[in-house]
């Protein structure tokens, strides 16, 4: 990792040696609310399969294991960029924390496109809605891309906080480090029951 | 309970640099596990079949040890308050066993 000492001044760094709550507790709030609805979401999906199974993995060979690790490397180190972002945030190494977020919603962008590429191939080969399984797989892939995209506005407020020399809150970019981690810890499970539990 | 806010000045030291190799060290980790899971699913090669129980087991186990070092070194939920700690861990725990637990169910 480049250390950059142009912006090393300002406050002392913030270790975590001590317990201390990252982010704040709204946040938290909403994430662990969020984490649990898709926790009974994920349930209802395998009970559903569980009750039509031979159906489910018919049409669950018909994804792209590969499309879907692709976009796991791409989740898995976005998550590393925007946890390196609040290091460096907390550090005051602001440039390299800016710079790690703006990678953060690069990757992020690029696992847009990957998605919609992969809806477009399904969609062109006839996987609607109307079968069970691609309905489960087209509301979990799309709620988890609204808050995606929802995460890449809550990027937007860390880069405008960071951009700020009056500002500059490291624990700003902390609630953006979270929600990103949380969109990923989502990403891994709906990754594991609809791409390789078959 | 202690708290701290990431932006009030603290007087403990620590080595920043290791902070960050965590992170990188994870990051690594987490994606050899994927590529594993990936190599382990039959993919489209078998496009009849369901994965035997034994392999699901083994994917539910890496996707609960993945998303664990996601919420404990990503979220950083290793340096936070114990409830924090144990609500997360309930989470993971709870969704990962009940998957698992009604993927076998027959």
């Amino acid at each position: 990792m480049n250390v950059d000492t142009s912006d090393v001044a300002a406050p002392p760094a913030i270790a975590p040696a001590r317990r201390r709550l990252p982010g704040d507790g709204h946040m938290w709030v909403m994430i662990i609310g969020d984490l649990f609805i898709f926790g009974v979401y994920f349930v209802t999906y395998m009970v559903f399969r569980a009750m039509s199974r031979d159906s489910f993995v018919r049409s669950q060979h018909h994804l792209n294991n590969t499309v879907g690790v692709v976009n796991t490397l791409i989740m898995l180190t976005s998550s590393m960029a925007i946890a390196l972002a609040a290091i460096a945030a907390r550090e005051r190494r602001l440039r390299s924390a800016q710079r790690l977020v703006w990678v953060t919603g690069a990757l992020g962008g690029l696992f847009v496109l990957v998605k919609v590429f992969e809806w477009h191939e399904q969609i062109r080969n006839g996987h609607t809605v109307s079968d069970q399984f691609y309905s489960f797989y087209y509301v979990f892939t799309g709620v988890h891309l609204v808050h995606l995209l929802l995460g890449l506005i809550i990027l937007g407020v860390v880069i405008r906080e960071l951009r700020n020399p009056r500002k500059q809150r490291a624990s700003i970019v902390e609630q953006g480090a979270i929600y990103w981690h949380m969109v990923d810890a989502l990403w891994i499970v709906i990754f594991a029951i609809l791409y390789l539990m078959r | 309970m202690t708290s701290l806010s990431a932006d009030e000045p603290s007087d403990t030291s620590v080595d920043r640099g290791s902070e960050s190799r965590s992170v990188i060290a994870v990051w690594a980790f987490l994606s050899v596990i994927t590529l594993v899971s990936w190599q382990l699913s039959p993919g489209s090669r078998d496009a009849t079949s369901a994965v035997g129980d034994g392999l699901v087991a083994g994917i539910v186990a890496l996707g609960a040890i993945k998303t664990t070092l996601i919420i404990r070194y990503f979220m950083e939920v290793r340096f936070a308050p114990r409830w924090l700690t144990v609500v997360t861990t309930t989470w993971v725990g709870l969704v990962w066993s009940t998957l698992l637990g009604v993927y076998l169910y027959r």
